[in-house]
């Protein structure tokens, strides 16, 4: 069970992680259209409409990473002090009584709407001659069967976390405040070792 | 079982909202926008249980829009569903998916992460200390700067304040600081990027109600230096009157380490930079290499260039003739930087303050205020005119007229009869002049260490929020822009410092190694910044489903009914909006207190006659208490995290209310004279 949780952690992951280059491109994409605007005096139409769909792909396919890290913003109240099995009961009912069908119907939504652009072959109109927009409509479709697909594992977490009483073992990875990095980066030494460092954001 | 107080906190909060709503609410005849409001409240509720916001927006969101469509006259289950479905799917794409404010977001996030790792926060904190070493209270003051430029360049609090409390908390308790006021300061400082622009908080704001980024980001920059001035004025007067809280630095930690040939020169009797360095460079001292002396002038020499330069470049615009630009001198500054070569080189300005500088006698034994008064008047002079010429150097003639297609290209307008500078000019220059003078006088070896630690971590860092802020600010770029552009800033910045940092440690290696770190920061930034943009986005998601359906049942205009029926002032408006913003940050996030009310409070705003933008600068002001307030500070546990185990939790809690007082009056000041953020955006965009 435990493998095949990380196996779709590991999916999520992947996505997102290669999704997240994408804040590289729009970088250089932006800096080069600002380059030639200003400098070559050569501005580019189809540059609005590029940044607009790198931003929108990049967001929406990090969902399903971010909710494979907790890294979703939580209320922290109350959450932070409950034992784990209190915390799965109340993220189980949540999850059933909100996520899934919020997401569904978002997954779903965003199927018919993307269909509807395939259809009838929709183009940009912010600008006139506008790229095709239907590639960019998908992503909402996409977004949410990973999103929903990981939100299944998440609900099979609290489950044996109800069940075991602790939390399932996740997979690291990059964190923002990540202390004994950011230790190594000022040379600190003297400091004893940190209860914790997960206080969410 | 006993619970715990904090549960005792949550749980009581929650109940008064459960008991509110049931008590409030008309069940015998419940309209829509009853359940609007009651929908409001179990979301409060919901949130307050700790379940990602983002999908308790959404899910809750969708739900009642179904029901907000079902009571509709004639309605269909089948046709409410495709109404629902429609609606969810649009609010996402067009409000949030293509939203042309949002997208600055990762962009300005993805900088503060690749400036985070450009690792000079150590360099930036030491040089800063010793800079205010003589002022009371120096620990605090430095800290307090250090946070303030290192937040505003990367807006992550957590990162802030960890790494404070990894660095100065460590120092100032060492010097003998209360635990309190190290804690304060560290926490304080830490969250003033959320302020001080560029930040993503007022990008969210201005999403949220609709407002222009830009006027948003001239607004709050002098609200927020006038908080972190406020802070450092308290830290001054606390150290003045109580020196036990932070006593003066020692002799040794003042120290500044002198390199060999300024150490020559203090040893035969000269301490003036200029005048020992001169006198070096010309092989009058014994055992001084000219050439060595000669490398240190010129970095002795950057003030002097600086605000030639800077005098050079006012000169060149006010000199221009004027064809139709009135409003556009400052941008005039930084267009006609083409000619700025040619005005620094041939800049006569900076060589009569030299001259007369080394005609005055050096007074060492001065007063400790003059020297920091010069070194602020000068980085005041000196950054505006640094981040200029960047900006200047990345369009060659003839792009400077492709800005402002009205105006007149840059060599017809080179080519024009110059109009004789106004008297104002010469006044200006004068005093700069003599300012630059004074400096030099007491500009000694020692300070000139100094300075050139300042020159390789504060200025860096200055010029780059200072580009991207100008830039956006006076109307160059879209905020869009310069946080690329700024992105781009950030990780050259980095490649930058961790090829110096290499460079000392292994010469060999230096290139390769940092090439593989650079790699290893930018994937690393990348990811960070993939799972922030996702979670402030997905934010957006939910509420913008929620506030639809918030809208559909029209509690929008039940709470607008009911305010109204209050009969309030303006006044007792904003106090009692400010006064629920305030607690609401008890146990909320700003994001989630910008998402969920700032829709509900905004339309109010109309019937009070308030003024969005004050009023958003107001909320901005009051969501730094938010990082503060207990038990929700999420700076106090970055901080407890870091902190040697005697610090306990409420000492830091007690430590930052001095400071959450003084934004509180921060906030009064701004109320009561509302120039002090409205007065720039007026001035560049006339409202």
């Amino acid at each position: 069970m435990q493998k095949l949780l990380i196996a779709i952690d590991k999916l999520s992951t992947w996505v997102g992680q290669a999704f997240g280059w994408l804040i590289v491109a729009l970088t250089l994409l932006i800096s080069w259209e600002v380059f030639s605007r200003y400098a070559l005096d050569r501005p580019h139409a189809w540059a609005f409409d590029a940044q607009i769909m790198l931003y929108g792909t990049l967001f929406m396919m990090a969902g399903a990473y971010t909710l494979a890290k907790n890294g979703h913003v939580r209320g922290d109240v109350l959450y932070g002090f409950f034992r784990p099995r209190t915390q799965a009961s109340i993220d189980l009912v949540l999850y059933i009584l909100f996520f899934i069908p919020g997401v569904v119907a978002l997954a779903y939504a965003g199927y018919t709407f993307a269909a509807e652009s395939w259809r009838i072959n929709e183009h940009s109109s912010i600008t006139a001659d506008g790229p095709p927009i239907y590639p960019f409509k998908t992503v909402i479709p996409i977004a949410g069967t990973l999103l929903l697909l990981q939100g299944l594992v998440e609900i099979v977490r609290c489950v044996l976390c109800i069940k075991n009483g602790a939390w399932p073992r996740r997979e690291q990875d990059v964190e923002e405040v990540d202390v004994e990095k950011l230790k190594e980066m000022v040379h600190a030494t003297d400091t004893p070792a940190a209860p914790s460092s997960s206080v969410g954001r | 079982m006993t619970m715990r107080k904090e549960l005792w906190f949550g749980f009581s909060i929650m109940g008064i909202i459960v008991l509110t709503t049931v008590i409030f609410t008309p069940w015998t005849q419940l309209s829509n926008g009853h359940l609007g409001l009651l929908m409001l409240s179990l979301v409060v509720v919901a949130i307050m249980l700790g379940f990602p916001t983002a999908f308790t927006l959404m899910g809750m969101g969708m739900i009642f829009t179904l029901f907000a469509y079902l009571s509709e006259q004639g309605a269909t289950l089948e046709r409410s569903v495709e109404k629902t479905l429609d609606l969810m799917v649009g609010s996402t794409y067009g409000k949030v998916m293509q939203s042309d404010v949002l997208i600055s977001i990762p962009l300005f996030v993805f900088m503060g992460y690749l400036v985070e790792r450009a690792n000079l926060i150590e360099k930036l904190f030491r040089s800063l200390h010793l800079a205010m070493a003589r002022l009371p209270g120096s620990l605090g003051v430095a800290t307090l700067v250090t946070c303030a430029v290192f937040a505003t360049a990367t807006g992550i609090v957590g990162a802030v304040v960890t790494l404070m409390g990894l660095l100065a908390m460590p120092a100032m308790l060492r010097s003998g600081y209360s635990v309190q006021l190290s804690a304060g300061t560290i926490t304080a400082g830490g969250c003033l990027g959320i302020l001080i622009p560029p930040s993503v908080m007022l990008i969210l704001y201005g999403a949220t109600a609709g407002e222009s980024v830009v006027k948003l980001y001239a607004g709050a920059f002098f609200p927020g230096l006038m908080l972190a001035g406020l802070y450092i004025a308290y830290v001054i007067i606390l150290a003045k009157i109580k020196p036990g809280l932070a006593p003066p630095l020692s002799e040794a930690d003042r120290r500044v380490p002198l390199p060999d040939v300024s150490q020559r020169i203090q040893g035969s009797g000269r301490s003036n930079a200029l005048m020992g360095l001169l006198t070096a460079t010309l092989g009058r001292i014994g055992g001084v290499s000219p050439v060595a002396a000669l490398r240190q002038l010129s970095v002795a020499i950057v003030p002097a260039l600086a605000v030639a330069l800077m005098l050079g470049l006012v000169y060149r615009s006010v000199t221009t003739p004027q064809v139709e630009q009135s409003t556009a001198g400052l941008e005039q500054m930084g267009l006609g930087a083409t000619g700025a070569d040619s005005t620094a080189s041939g800049g006569g300005l900076a060589e009569p303050p030299a001259a007369e500088s080394v005609q005055e006698p050096p007074q060492e034994g001065e007063l400790s205020e003059p020297p920091q008064e010069a070194r602020a008047t000068d980085q005041n002079g000196q950054a505006p005119a640094l981040g200029e010429t960047p900006r200047a150097a990345e369009s060659p003639t003839g792009g400077a007229g492709v800005r402002e297609p009205a105006a007149p290209t840059a060599e017809s307008t080179a080519s024009a009869a110059r109009v004789p500078a106004p008297s104002w000019f010469w006044t200006t220059a004068g005093i700069a002049a003599g300012v630059l003078a004074l400096f030099y006088a007491i500009f000694t070896l020692t300070r000139l260490e100094v300075f050139k630690l300042l020159l390789g971590s504060f200025f860096p860092l200055a010029m780059l929020i200072l580009a991207v802020l100008g830039t956006i600010v006076f109307g160059l770029a879209t905020p869009t822009e310069a946080a690329a552009v700024g992105s781009l800033g950030g990780f050259l910045l980095a490649i930058a410092y961790r090829w110096i940092d290499h460079r000392r440690r292994d010469r060999a290696n230096a290139v390769r190694t940092t090439l593989r770190e650079v790699g290893a920061i930018t994937r690393e930034s990348s990811f960070l910044t993939a799972k922030t943009s996702a979670m402030v986005c997905w934010l957006f998601v939910g509420s913008a489903i929620f506030s639809s359906a918030f809208a559909l049942l029209g509690g929008q205009e039940l709470i607008e009914k009911w305010v109204l029926s209050l009969g309030l002032s303006k006044l007792q408006f904003m106090l009692l909006s400010q006064f629920i913003i305030f607690v609401l940050g008890w146990p909320l996030e700003w994001t989630e207190i910008i998402v969920i009310f700032m829709p509900i409070f905004l339309p109010l705003l109309k019937v009070f006659d308030v003024d969005p933008l004050f009023f958003g600068l107001l909320v901005a002001l009051n969501l730094q208490t938010a990082f503060l307030s207990p038990p929700v500070a999420m700076a106090a546990f970055y901080l407890k995290g870091v902190s040697p185990p005697h610090v306990s939790l409420n000492q830091i809690f007690a430590g930052m209310m001095p400071f959450m007082v003084i934004q509180v009056f921060a906030m009064f000041l701004l109320y009561v004279f509302p120039q002090i953020g409205l007065w720039l955006p007026g001035v560049l965009y006339g409202r």
